[in-house]
């Protein structure tokens, strides 16, 4: 149930750490697993880490910085939901991964294990990225 | 004199007066609370034996009463199914658990039946495997289902998990709780202070071991295989 001012982690290699949904895509009441929402980045990682030299490391390290305004995908939600076989999965916490206008992921790697509902919802991308889907 | 004078007026003052005692009479009369008693009416004249009489039923009306049909109620669907909700069950239970060993499984007369604290490990058909703690257990007939916890890659992952699921192949027990738990949910195991962590570790051993007793390196009986009946033994463990 992700929703307007709703803090959520940010499991990318973008340089966002926390972010604040500001708005639902698609005229949705709440957002779920796979649901593309608009996030202000509150908390960035600091810039000093990426130098020259240090890229491999760091990947995209300074992609955003603290203020910017992105999309994004929900990845993992707090709030249990069902799955066409009765299975119910919940996490522990909101986590969402960046993206472009056009869709493709900001970052490169994803920790964190997301929710397997991304393939349904044809965000394959970032479910290959993630390391563990559940 | 004077008396005479109303009397000498001419006819027409007649006329008022008159008219005004009329109306004084009317007024009396709507102040009267006083009723006459009224008389009964005289009984009505004996009607001809031709007439019936609506008030006594002669033999002649209740003839045609009897002769309307009746028809007995419907046989009741609450005596040909007594137990409709158990009768269901049954039938689905016969479709998804044929064997009845996951029924077994989680009876709760079976000694070894998996309690909330325990480590299980659910195969699906499609899917990776999921291990975690047992949280809770709901028996409900065929909803019945299975709430495992466990931890991956730092962050909490919890799912209900339908044990009669066509989509679950096997449910093992990988390690029993050393101490009994004393709730039947373990629901504080969700707050930092409780969390057990991840049971990667238990489960890697755990598959190692059973690698080892299947292939017969330790020596020990394969409890599936040496059973009398090793389709009823294999509570759902999976084959290999």
């Amino acid at each position: 149930m992700i929703q307007l001012k709703t803090l959520l982690n940010c499991i990318d290699n973008s340089g966002a750490t926390i972010v604040e949904c500001v708005r639902n895509m698609g005229m949705k009441r709440h957002g779920g697993v796979g649901d593309r929402i608009i996030v202000v980045v509150q908390k960035a990682r600091s810039m000093g880490d990426s130098g020259p030299g240090n890229t491999t490391a760091t990947g995209g390290a300074n992609k955003v910085r603290r203020g910017d305004i992105r999309h994004a995908i929900i990845v993992r939600t707090r709030k249990k939901y069902q799955r066409k076989d009765g299975m119910v999965v919940r996490f522990d916490d909101n986590a969402c991964a960046l993206i472009g206008k056009n869709g493709d992921p900001i970052g490169t790697r994803i920790n964190g294990v997301v929710g397997a509902e991304l393939r349904e919802k044809q965000q394959s991308k970032i479910l290959s990225l993630a390391s563990m889907h559940v | 004199m004077a008396s005479l004078t109303p009397i000498l007026r001419p006819t027409s003052c007649w006329k008022t007066l008159l008219r005004r005692s009329r109306q004084q009479k009317m007024c009396i009369r709507c102040l009267t609370t006083f009723e006459p008693p009224t008389v009964p009416l005289p009984p009505p004249p004996r009607l001809p034996s031709s007439y019936p009489s609506p008030f006594k039923l002669s033999r002649g009306i209740r003839e045609p009463i009897n002769k309307i049909k009746t028809y007995p109620p419907p046989p009741s669907a609450r005596n040909k199914y007594p137990c409709p909700l158990d009768e269901w069950t049954a039938m689905h239970l016969k479709d998804l658990d044929p064997t009845g060993s996951r029924t077994r499984l989680f009876a709760r007369n079976n000694p070894d039946v998996p309690n909330a604290g325990d480590i299980l490990l659910v195969t699906f058909k499609n899917g990776d495997p999921f291990a975690g703690y047992c949280i809770s257990i709901k028996r409900r007939g065929v909803d019945t289902a299975i709430l495992l916890r466990n931890r991956m890659m730092v962050t909490g992952v919890e799912m209900w998990v339908k044990i009669y699921s066509p989509n679950v192949t096997a449910i093992e027990v990988v390690k029993r709780a050393e101490k009994r738990a004393r709730r039947a949910r373990l629901y504080y195991m969700r707050k930092p202070k409780h969390d057990r962590g991840s049971v990667e570790g238990e489960v890697k051993e755990y598959l190692k071991r059973r690698r080892l007793i299947r292939s017969g390196a330790l020596g020990v009986k394969d409890p599936t295989m040496s059973a009398k009946r090793p389709e009823q033994a294999k509570s759902g463990v999976k084959a290999s």
